[in-house]
């Protein structure tokens, strides 16, 4: 039972984190955030040398092909760092879609230009009314003679405007939920490209008679439980992100307590204080010990399970984190001048995205979407 | 029955709804729509504080021999709920609620005729520099020295978290006159121009990106004697009495109960999918959970405010209020936010400027969703920390 990482991947992770701190300190990402990109394509290309964007794939399309606990360490440095490079987006989501497709000349011309660094993609699957549930879509793709018409929209699709190539969940004429790819220059296709709470480039796409050719369909049957098994692995990917960034959060704030006085002492020794720090711990702890337990159930059949139990507490947990970060920091938590408020939005727009708490509880419920 | 609608109650109800019908303009309604924290957008909020001026009625709590109303702090509430109602935007209160009492108790009559018309109308914006880097919750530690040469004071230090003051034209301080004895003995509270030489004012820009609060610097800032309210060393006293002044006027209910009725109507719309929000048994159930809460605070308030007469304050009930009012705010802003979804994700503060023509991203009932929450973490942080008011509701309650 893995409860940390190996050696190997501890090293692989110690490298990282040398990479964050040369790269990330709280400064340039302030650069990055305002440079219209939103993130810096000289860092996507070192990371494509450090072997980062090919950690999934497989040794035929030019990666490496390591486990996942490989892409939860790259998520739990960027977390550490608030890193904006859209490697859960792109690499660990979009990805892993189109490598796991049916469509070999896409994959094969994309997925190497991605590794290298050349290439963004983005994976556009949630809809307003989808509330978390890959499945429940209303983007159509209609078949007519040799092309496919897309009509539909999809919301706050990460990397969306930095990105080369769009991977779109829509139906299908027999109802089967299929993916097609998307190029962004596309007539019939309206981007509304905005920066989210949490600093990341998004979107929202609308398409109207958006004409393709057939195919452009990735997947040959219903791709719903790829679809799924991806997005689940990606929630784990997002998980050890957001233990990193609960982790960071808590020690800058036991930092804080522990310089700033008030009344001619340290906060720290203000018992309320100690008891929501208490609180902190616990809650990271929580979140950290569902991640592991959620890596171990990968290839079992409540892997499911395992990870709406990670979602639902990441929830819970990095809201509780979040906002006991702020409030400890008293008014300066209010503010952009520390990175405390940066954390807390991220682990926000955590919350908010792949499905909510109540969805994921849903899940677990009900036992369906 | 109670006071609150017996017919008296009723009638006075009638009129301030008869008014609010007409007076505020489409900007302002506006500026209240678009309120994403306590503060409202500077321009409207005194845009409409000079209305309710021009009616009388912009300082229900003050005396009438200086512009106040008359009313019984019953009617202030019924005014505050029919206000909220409305959606016109809150008076700013570093004016009427804060340094206008401390004139009222303590300036001298020159002061008293020279100042008041100007908080009235809201000619004059005042802001609040009492918080300093080194003093938040240990107030009394502050250090912005204030030292006397002839006539003048002469101003070292810095002020900060100091709202809208790159707005305000004029600044109430607390400053140090005197190192000796208790720190709460050598502070005195001084009134100053914003535009005098040496002061200087930096805005911090907010989780929601936008500037409301300010760090002010004072480098051999000169102010006269003249200006000072109360004795010197004394604006200890000073500051407690404007605290004591407007304990009787939580009305966070008055609030909540018309965000939740538009947060309510909002999950009962249809989807695409024929769907409602409030179909979702756990949704559902938050909301009614949420309602609790709101009437809990709002019979909370009312119930306090019931036995008080004119002029006196709940005590130690008050920290109460504070905790209970501010933690339910936030907890309504969770909800909108849950409710909001992925719609609440775009930052889009061009949107949310009053008068703008950018339209919204994504569905416009969700535009204030996140800047609302973010912005709300700060009511547990301000106005005395939720923390301390903890402490001094413990202490109050065991020392009996
Ligand atoms: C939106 C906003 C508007 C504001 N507007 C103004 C304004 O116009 N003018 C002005 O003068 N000030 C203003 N303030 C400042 C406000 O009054 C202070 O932020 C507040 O007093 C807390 O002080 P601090 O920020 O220094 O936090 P600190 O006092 O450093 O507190 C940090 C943390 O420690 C906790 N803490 C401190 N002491 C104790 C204790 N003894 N026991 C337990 N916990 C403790 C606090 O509760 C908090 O969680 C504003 C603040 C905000 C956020």
């Amino acid at each position: 039972m893995q409860y940390q990482y190996t050696a190997e991947q501890t090293e692989f992770k110690d490298m990282l984190s040398r990479f964050v701190r040369d790269h990330y300190d709280y400064e340039s990402r302030r650069v990055y955030l305002s440079s219209g990109q939103g993130f810096s394509k000289d860092y996507w290309q070192q990371l494509a040398e450090l072997g980062v964007l090919g950690l999934p794939f497989s040794e035929a399309l030019g990666g490496l092909d390591l486990p996942l606990a490989y892409q939860m360490a790259v998520a739990e440095e960027f977390g550490k760092g608030l890193v904006l490079e859209p490697f859960l987006p792109s690499v660990v989501m979009a990805g892993k879609l189109l490598a796991a497709s049916d469509n070999s000349e896409a994959r094969d011309s994309l997925i190497p230009s991605l590794i290298a660094g050349e290439s963004v993609l983005a994976l556009a699957w949630e809809e307003r009314d989808s509330r978390g549930a890959p499945g429940k879509v209303l983007t159509r793709a209609q078949r007519e003679g040799d092309s496919v018409v897309l009509n539909g929209e999809k919301l706050a699709v990460l990397a969306a405007p930095n990105a080369d190539a769009l991977l779109v969940t829509a139906r299908d004429d027999s109802g089967d939920l299929n993916v097609y790819l998307v190029d962004t220059q596309s007539p019939g296709m309206t981007m509304t490209a905005f920066g989210s709470v949490d600093g990341q480039p998004a979107a929202n796409l609308r398409f109207e008679q958006l004409t393709l050719p057939a195919s452009a369909a990735l997947f040959k049957g219903d791709a719903l439980p790829v679809l799924r098994q991806i997005l689940d692995e990606s929630l784990v990917v997002m998980g050890a992100e957001a233990v990193g960034v609960m982790d960071q959060l808590l020690a800058t704030t036991v930092e804080y307590c522990k310089t700033r006085k008030q009344f001619g002492l340290p906060i720290a020794s203000f018992q309320a204080l100690q008891h929501r720090i208490a609180d902190m711990v616990m809650a990271c702890e929580r979140t950290r010990s569902l991640l592991w337990a959620a890596l171990q159930a990968v290839g079992h059949s409540h892997f499911g399970d395992s990870v709406a139990m990670l979602k639902a507490e990441l929830g819970r947990s990095g809201r509780y984190v979040g906002q006991q970060a702020v409030q400890l920091h008293g008014g300066i938590g209010m503010t952009e001048e520390l990175n405390v408020g940066a954390y807390f939005k991220r682990l926000t727009a955590m919350e908010v995205l792949s499905g909510d708490r109540d969805y994921h509880l849903d899940r677990l419920a009900l036992g369906s979407d | 029955m109670s006071i609150f609608d017996d017919s008296e109650s009723a009638r006075f109800r009638e009129e301030v709804r008869a008014f609010l019908a007409t007076a505020p303009s489409e900007e302002i309604l506006e500026a209240g729509r678009k309120t994403t924290s306590v503060f409202a957008p500077f321009k409207q909020a005194i845009a409409w504080q000079k209305i309710l001026y021009d009616k009388g009625w912009v300082a229900p709590s003050w005396p009438e021999e200086y512009g106040g109303t008359g009313w019984s702090i019953q009617q202030r509430y019924i005014f505050a709920e029919e206000c909220n109602r409305r959606g016109v935007p809150p008076v700013l209160p570093q004016g009427v609620q804060m340094v206008g009492p401390a004139i009222l108790g303590f300036g001298s009559e020159a002061q008293k005729a020279a100042l008041l018309p100007g908080i009235l109308s809201g000619e004059d914006f005042w802001c609040q520099g009492y918080s300093e880097p080194g003093a938040g919750s240990d107030l009394a530690s502050l250090k912005c020295r204030a030292d006397s040469d002839g006539d003048d004071y002469v101003l070292n230090g810095s002020k900060t978290w100091t709202t809208y003051g790159h707005h305000a034209n004029k600044m109430f301080a607390l400053v140090r006159t005197s190192s000796e004895g208790k720190p709460q003995q050598g502070i005195t509270f001084l009134l100053l121009d914003m535009d005098l030489p040496g002061l200087e004012v930096r805005p911090i820009i907010g989780l929601d990106g936008e500037p409301e609060q300010c760090e002010v610097f004072f480098t051999d800032v000169r102010v006269p004697k003249a200006n000072r309210i109360g004795e010197e060393n004394q604006g200890w006293t000073v500051a407690k009495y404007v605290l004591e002044f407007e304990r009787g006027g939580s009305t966070f209910g008055t609030w909540l109960l018309p965000a939740q009725e538009k947060l309510r109507a909002w999950c009962t719309r249809e989807n695409a999918f024929g769907e409602r929000l409030i179909d979702r048994p756990a949704l559902r159930r938050r909301l009614v959970e949420l309602d609790i809460e709101i009437a809990a605070v709002v019979h909370t308030e009312k119930r306090v405010n019931a036995n008080l007469k004119h002029g006196e304050n709940p005590g130690p009930m008050a920290s109460m209020l504070k905790i209970l009012g501010t933690e339910v705010m936030q907890r309504f802003s969770e909800l909108q936010l849950e409710v909001a979804g992925l719609d609440a994700l775009p930052v889009q503060n061009q949107a949310l400027a009053v008068g703008s023509e950018v339209a919204p991203i994504g569905d416009e009932a969700a535009l204030l969703a996140m800047p609302y929450y973010l912005n709300t973490r700060a009511a547990s942080i301000y106005a005395g920390s939720n923390e301390i008011q903890r402490s001094l509701l413990a202490k109050a309650v065991m020392e009996g």
